[in-house]
């Protein structure tokens, strides 16, 4: 205890870390999607993308992109996709500046 | 000097700048009030904020760092600019939630949809609302204590195709 105390105050370090791991509900928390670049088509990135209330999915260069900042987690781009899709189970997902929070998912499927 | 170079620089001199002592303040600019929730969630035991350094401030003028919220309504247009006005420099921005990143509300007439037109944002915080566990996230990127990784393959439930075979 006095160790901890004199540490504290000699070098303001903080009296606990940081979780080093998750709790296990985390995993049930709504989180952003994550999609299956073999299984996602040109058709199917375009309904997911249409289905998206909060403009976070749109196509760009034969990409999906999928931004973290707007998706709100409704999970409506997940019924859409079917078993090409899941949860990403991924909250913590803060970066320095609003770009960082795009992702780019390479669609592999050819159109049909 | 590169880029990683500057950003390490940068980490050191915010961690020299606020201590390990922050001190935060919260504007609510038209927000479902979930944010908030889970804001003050921070400051339950399981969370415990204050261990990791960070306090609230009722004043903006003993501010470090402001945690912004909802989509930025055009009401709050002049208590936000005076706010980010009134807090000393140096002074870190946090946008918290879906809302002041344009995911939630459009602009129209009553809001302006995302606050990142309106003043510098420093850190993002996704989510809807963003659990207590990602605020602490941000709040630990936003003082350079933690490295701020999205790696795009948790976006994936496969690796990638290889280049050449996308539609």
């Amino acid at each position: 205890m006095a160790a901890w105390f004199l540490r504290g105050i000699r070098r303001r370090v903080v009296t606990t870390r940081y979780p080093r791991g998750h709790d296990p509900w985390t995993a049930d928390l709504p989180a952003p999607p994550a999609f299956d670049p073999g299984a996602l088509t040109v058709p199917l990135a375009n309904a997911v993308a249409s289905v998206c209330p909060s403009r976070a999915l749109w196509l760009d260069a034969g990409d999906l992109v999928l931004d973290l900042g707007r998706c709100t987690a409704c999970g409506r781009c997940l019924e859409v996709a079917g078993t090409g899709s899941r949860s990403s189970s991924c909250i913590e997902l803060s970066t320095p500046g609003p770009r960082g929070t795009l992702v780019r998912i390479p669609i592999g499927g050819s159109p049909g | 000097m590169t880029e990683a170079e500057l950003a390490a620089r940068l980490r050191d001199e915010v961690g020299r700048t606020f201590g390990r002592s922050l001190h935060i303040r919260t504007i609510d600019t038209g927000s479902c009030a979930a944010c908030e929730s889970e804001i003050r969630m921070l400051l339950a035991p399981h969370y415990d904020l204050t261990r990791l350094g960070f306090f609230f401030t009722p004043t903006p003028r003993h501010a470090d760092l402001l945690m912004v919220t909802g989509p930025g309504a055009v009401g709050m247009d002049h208590a936000l600019r005076l706010t980010y006005q009134a807090m000393p420099d140096p002074k870190v921005v946090v946008a918290v939630g879906a809302c002041p990143l344009g995911g939630v509300l459009g602009p129209d007439i009553l809001t302006h949809g995302s606050i990142q037109e309106l003043i510098p944002v420093d850190v993002v915080i996704p989510g809807c609302p963003p659990s207590p566990i990602a605020l602490l996230h941000g709040l630990l990127v936003a003082t350079g204590r933690l490295a701020a990784r999205v790696n795009p393959a948790r976006f994936m439930t496969a690796p990638p195709p290889a280049p050449g075979k996308t539609a």
